[in-house]
């Protein structure tokens, strides 16, 4: 049952594979497989009608780019509405914060507010959670059994009826905490009294952000509780929990969509490790069945257009470590540096040999390292002192050292770069047969 | 509840009626254009094609694929808007499709009829017939033991607090077996419930065998000639091999009367996708609906039922005790198609 959506899906394009020229009956036929996956995988019926239109229209109307076949036209075209229908994954900072987690009963919102603790916690920063949940039998027994396993100081109080009391003084009991997260009692947008309740908790909490959480299966009911949220303390964030199921997260798209927010994590177990990251790629080769969507997106889009990877990154001037992050996912895909390097004509310059030599576990290593630094740091290498790389080291589980290399290595790469501004031509050139090697 | 649902069925309803209406005053075209269906259509709904003989009096009627379609395809939206889930609205549409197209002989004032029953029928034969929990008790050898099933979160413990709380007032003794010893604080949170509503509680440590638990509590019903064990589960998902087979050992120690296949009324696709699995993996004999005070759409009553063939028993309409709503199939089609007040 599950699987034959995705076929289908494949089926169809299958029949605009090889072809020079877009066929209509062939697009209609795949945009109507298409409706049919997102809306059983719950996305809103209303926006997987406009999502559809759109794609059709696209698809007809523009030219595919030289070099594309039309299945690869269409794909990804399919691809890019979805993508920007999800909007980017909200970001996570790693500064001082208070965090309010709302959402409908059952949802999952205590398990999540302690895997965010982990998660938190695990990026070096001192966290503790407050327990505003006064309705629900057992509440702060199970937050604080779940605390207690990640040693994390949980606040409640046991016989206080009124949350935002609860939230007041949790709020002063942790002030030494960096990272402060409220769970509250599930509740819908209909119930108006539970409604002005959490707007209250987020008036007296002023938090910095406000996350919805919402249960991978919920049906096409999540734009309008969504929205009720939304208006009552605007959501900046969605997590979808319990995708380790066979529910595809669609109502939680919708409720992205209506929040105009971005999903932060996914939720994907039981246990409080169970939390990831939002992919966008792997999010939508889920909702639509299809396992290498994205991959065969990529692949097309190298034919069109080799010299865009990253090569405008590499010659800019100014080379922070977000470009360097990038770059080291770029040069992954590519094969080890040397041999990049090995290809370019570079005139006589010469390559540092520690540069050339970087490994593939490495990188990753490094990519591990800069996921624990600020938006800040990424940005400006140079604010990175003495007390700033303990922290990253804690949160990454890495050594200082490893973080001193990882700085020393970007400025190298800023170096050799600089020298290279000159080669653009070749650079091309290079990129290109890149694109035709893969 | 259901309101919106209501509303657009009756739109859908009235341009049905509408094309009906149209097909009936305009010449009815050459035979050839009649779609290919029409051959086929008599033997497999006998039902329909009775209650039209009855309205059989002079003018022909004729429908064709065109007059319907467009109202068809509303229709279709509106169940999906609703949460129907999609091979649920397939077997809908396609048996009002079946039920309408070709030559049936009718009257102009029965065509509102014509509509309602065909829709009327459609539901009904998805949602099937009820089954009321007080009298399959009273039927039973005591105790009764009924076993709550379904995924996390979906609200198994706090149903089986107002089912207790239900059949206390309908004279019975229950206990309680506080089988889920897998989450934090379950223990705490079925017990504080079960205090509130005066019911004895069964409960081990965290961490313990639930089957042992349940099978104490059915000790302890039979030693106090309790009439009703009611077994709360801990929420697992269907795609956990070992989870569900720790399910259906549990069933196996259990025998109970009834399986309760708990599940949210605001669930979409994946509702039908895990109560077949349930169903195939540990058995369902009934399905219970909760949170159906968040504006319910309604379509996972249907779609569940179309998929399992298992009868709704309850829907859970608030976090009270006293939320709790013996389900009938006729009156949730009564209601939707705007012939009862609630
Ligand atoms: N399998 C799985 N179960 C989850 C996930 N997230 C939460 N759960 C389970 O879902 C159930 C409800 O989770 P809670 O965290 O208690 O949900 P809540 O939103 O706090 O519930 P209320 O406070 O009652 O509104 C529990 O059984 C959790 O273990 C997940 O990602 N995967
Ligand atoms: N609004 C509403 N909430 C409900 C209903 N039934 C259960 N809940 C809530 O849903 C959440 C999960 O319920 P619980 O009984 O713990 O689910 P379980 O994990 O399946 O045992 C709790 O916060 C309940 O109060 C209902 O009918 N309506
Ligand atoms: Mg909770
Ligand atoms: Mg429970």
């Amino acid at each position: 049952m599950l699987d034959t959506l995705g076929s289908s899906l494949k089926d169809a394009l299958k029949k605009l594979a090889g072809k020079s020229v877009v066929d209509r009956a062939a697009v209609e036929e795949l945009v109507r497989d298409l409706q049919r996956a997102l809306i059983q995988a719950d996305v809103n019926v209303k926006m997987v009608l406009r999502l559809s239109q759109s794609i059709k229209t696209r698809s007809l109307e523009e030219e595919p780019p030289k070099g594309m076949g039309v299945r690869e036209h269409v794909l990804r075209i399919v691809y890019q509405e979805l993508v920007s229908l999800m909007g980017a994954s909200a970001p996570v900072d790693l500064s001082t914060q208070v965090i309010l987690m709302a959402g409908l009963q059952g949802s999952g919102k205590t398990t999540t507010t302690a895997k965010c603790a982990r998660f938190f916690q695990r990026k070096g920063l001192r966290v503790g959670v407050i327990c505003a949940d006064t309705f629900r039998p057992g509440a702060l027994d199970q937050l604080t059994t779940l605390c207690r396993r990640i040693n994390i100081p949980c606040y409640g109080e046991k016989d206080q009826t009124d949350a935002v009391v609860i939230v007041k003084n949790g709020l002063a009991d942790l002030h030494q905490v960096e990272v402060i997260l409220i769970d509250t009692q599930g509740r819908h947008a209909l119930e108006e009294h539970l409604i002005a309740e959490i707007i209250e908790i987020a008036r007296i909490s002023n938090p910095t952000h406000r996350w919805l959480v919402i249960d991978a299966a919920l049906g096409q009911q999540a734009s309008d509780q969504a929205r009720g949220f939304h208006e009552a303390i605007g959501i900046d964030g969605v997590i979808i929990t319990k995708m380790d199921g066979t529910a595809k997260g669609g109502g939680a798209l919708s409720a992205v969509t209506e929040t105009k927010s971005g999903i932060v994590f996914i939720g994907n177990g039981e246990t409080i490790e169970d939390l990831e990251r939002f992919d966008p790629s792997s999010f939508i080769s889920r909702l639509l069945g299809m396992g290498d969507l994205k991959l065969l997106v990529e692949r097309a889009e190298e034919v069109i257009s080799p010299e865009e990877v990253d090569v405008n990154a590499i010659l800019r001037g100014r080379f922070t470590l977000r470009d360097m992050y990038k770059q080291l996912e770029a040069l992954n895909k590519m094969g080890p540096l040397r041999q990049l390097m090995g290809m370019l004509p570079l005139g006589g310059m010469e390559i540092p040999q520690e540069a050339a030599d970087v490994t593939s576990t490495k990188m990753a290593r490094y990519k591990v390292i800069m996921d624990s630094m600020t938006a800040a740091e990424l940005d400006d290498p140079a604010v990175i002192g003495g007390s700033r790389i303990q922290r990253i080291a804690r949160g990454a589980g890495a050594t200082p050292e490893e973080v001193k290399e990882l700085l020393k290595y970007h400025r190298m790469m800023q170096q050799t770069l600089k020298g290279m501004r000159g080669n653009k031509f070749n650079l091309q050139r290079l990129m290109k047969r890149f694109g035709r090697i893969q | 509840m259901f309101d919106s649902f209501k509303q657009k069925l009756k739109n859908v309803q009235e341009k049905l009626g509408t094309s009906i209406q149209t097909a009936f005053t305009s010449p009815p075209p050459a035979e050839a254009s009649l779609p290919p269906q029409k051959a086929e259509k008599r033997s497999e709904s006998p039902r329909f094609v009775d209650k039209v003989k009855t309205l059989v009096r002079d003018r022909e009627l004729i429908l064709t694929a065109k007059d319907i379609d467009d109202p068809l395809t509303e229709l279709e939206l509106v169940l999906l808007e609703n949460d129907v889930a999609l091979p649920t609205t397939d077997a809908i549409i396609s048996a009002m499709r079946k039920d309408l197209l070709g030559k049936h002989r009718s009257i102009g004032s029965s065509i509102e009829n014509l509509v309602e029953d065909t829709l009327r029928s459609a539901l009904l034969g998805v949602l099937g017939s009820g089954l009321d929990v007080v009298s399959f008790i009273r039927s039973r050898e005591k105790p009764v033991k009924i076993l709550f099933t379904g995924v996390n979160g979906t609200g198994k413990t706090t149903s089986i607090a107002k089912v207790a709380h239900y059949l206390k007032k309908q004279g019975y003794s229950v206990v309680i077996a506080s089988g889920d010893t897998y989450r934090a604080g379950a223990l705490e949170q079925l017990a504080t419930h079960a205090q509130r509503v005066g019911i004895k509680v069964i409960q081990h440590q965290q961490g313990g065998d639930p089957s042992a638990v349940i099978f104490d509590a059915i000790q302890y019903a039979t030693a106090h000639t309790t009439d009703v064990v009611l077994a709360d589960t801990a929420g697992r998902f269907h795609n956990r091999a070992n989870l569900m087979s720790q399910l259906e050992k549990i069933r196996r120690v259990m025998k109970p009367d009834l399986v309760i296949y708990v599940d949210e009324a605001v669930a979409g696709n994946d509702a039908v996708i895990r109560a077949d699995e349930f169903h195939r993996l540990v058995g369902t004999d009934a399905v219970m609906l909760t949170k159906a005070d968040m504006d319910m759409k309604g379509g996972a009553a249907i779609s569940i039922t179309h998929t399992i063939g298992k009868p709704i028993v309850f829907l859970g309409t608030g976090q009270g005790y006293e939320d709790l709503r013996p389900f009938s199939p006729t009156a949730l089609v009564k209601e939707l198609l705007g012939e009862a007040v609630p």
